[in-house]
């Protein structure tokens, strides 16, 4: 259920407003808009319910929500949210300004990973990704150095100020990197490990949420209700590619589904073209044609050496063919309305 | 209800609201000092969050409450929220 307040409505009211939904065993949310100002409830509505608040002053309408997804849709916020990882404009999800974060896939070794943050934010990357604890198809696989990796990315956060994405695979792990990063993010894998959303749920982190190589944008707007439901609200939804049956590349870039969860949900969506195309050369491509779709950001996989890299090698990007990625994607944002921060500007910043 | 168990009662509440009154008076020092903390990390140049610190606030905190018998995994959701609201208003200083 969501209440719409009269403009200008004032805080006695609200507060008289939220107290009888929560006497009724509903739980409030409240977002102040530019336009308007709602309180979505939560919990199990009865259609008694609707009156018995429409009723109070301040209330201008009280409307049932329909869909599944009760906080992440866009009826349950007064405008887009902005998911903020660090302090400049270049590292919030959701505003006027692309998020680009970028960064190996995988944390090999100190050297390795200053050098592709240096590279990554002179390009104009406002934030750092990096894999401590790499979730492997096959167990065979160099599956991350796990601490040691988070300390590393905790070092070059330090140097470099990039805020830091990085990868949570349990709820064992969630202080553990919540110790040493901004942004904890939920691979496509474990998308619909519910365990994992409710601990996410209950930290004030940022979440970066991937769609699961398998799941519908239903599965995944309910992957970050259960965040949501938890208690966190910020939460930044990322397309990857889905499976399908075509194996020219890795996935199959789910364009559609960025305007889709656009128009569905007031959370930042942001794409991974690395994983979607799965070869260096459709990383540009893919990435300008996110970004012309809507996207709140990018997520791009960038190795000093890609021939060299312990993992998605071929997916990955050198630090020029970053560079020039960036620097050709500034049209596409122009054309999105969005702006890229300029390289040296951020450089000097 | 007896007119003695209502009297007990209502103590009890008078009690908890007492202490609701100083918990928030200590949550609103606690955004106080953080604003300063934001203050000084925005002269040093030095980012908002510091995720060592606060998993430390957070640990230090779940090891207090084991010690006083509270529960630890609600209380570490509860030194999250706490963690999250001073944060937050480190970027309003």
């Amino acid at each position: 259920m969501v209440i719409t307040l009269r403009a200008g409505t004032g805080q006695a009211e609200i507060d008289r407003i939220r107290e009888r939904a929560e006497s009724l065993g509903l739980r409030t949310f409240l977002t102040r808009g530019e336009s308007r100002t709602i309180i979505a409830c939560v919990g199990l509505v009865e259609p008694a319910h609707q009156e018995l608040v429409g009723g109070l002053p301040g209330v201008e309408s009280v409307v049932r929500i329909s869909k599944p997804w009760r906080l992440a849709g866009r009826a349950a916020s007064a405008g887009s949210t902005i998911v903020r990882a660090g302090d400049g404009p270049g590292a919030q999800f959701g505003g006027r300004e692309l998020a680009v974060v970028a960064g190996p896939c995988s944390v090999e070794g100190m050297a390795m990973l200053r050098e592709t943050a240096l590279a990554v934010r002179a390009a104009g990357a406002g934030m750092l990704r990096g894999g401590a604890f790499k979730p492997r198809t096959s167990p065979w696989a160099f599956c991350g150095l796990g601490i040691e990796a988070l300390e590393f990315l905790a070092e070059v956060r330090r140097e470099t100020g990039l805020p830091v994405v990085t990868e949570v695979m349990d709820t064992r792990q969630v202080d553990l990197v919540a110790g040493h990063a901004d942004v904890l993010q939920v691979g496509a894998r474990n998308m619909q490990n519910f365990a994992l959303l409710q601990e996410l749920g209950r930290i004030q982190r940022p979440v970066l949420l991937k769609r699961g190589l398998a799941a519908s944008v239903s599965e995944l707007l309910l992957a970050a209700e259960h965040v949501l439901a938890h208690g966190n609200r910020d939460v930044i939804l990322c397309e990857r590619g889905i499976r399908t049956f075509e194996t020219a590349t890795r996935n199959t870039l789910d364009v559609a589904a960025v305007p889709v969860l656009k128009a569905e949900t007031h959370l930042p969506v942001i794409v991974d073209p690395s994983h979607a195309g799965g070869r260096a050369e459709l990383v540009a491509p893919l990435a300008f044609a996110a970004v012309a779709a809507g996207a709140d950001g990018l997520i791009i996989e960038v190795h000093p050496r890609p021939a060299e890299a312990l993992s998605d090698g071929e997916q990955s990007l050198a630090p020029d063919g970053f560079a020039e990625l960036m620097a050709r994607l500034r049209p596409f944002a122009e054309a999105a309305g969005r702006t890229l921060a300029r390289p040296a500007a951020r450089e000097a910043a | 209800m007896s007119a003695g168990g209502e009297a007990r009662l209502e103590g009890l509440r008078a009690g908890i609201a007492r202490l609701d009154e100083s918990l928030i008076a200590l949550l609103a020092e606690r955004v106080s000092l953080a604003r300063e903390v934001g203050a000084e990390k925005r002269a040093a140049g030095l980012p908002r969050l510091d995720p060592a610190r606060e998993a430390a606030v957070v640990r230090h905190g779940t090891s207090l409450a084991r010690g006083v018998g509270l529960d630890e995994e609600e209380v570490r959701e509860i030194l999250w929220r706490v963690v999250g609201l001073c944060r937050r208003a480190q970027e309003e200083a």
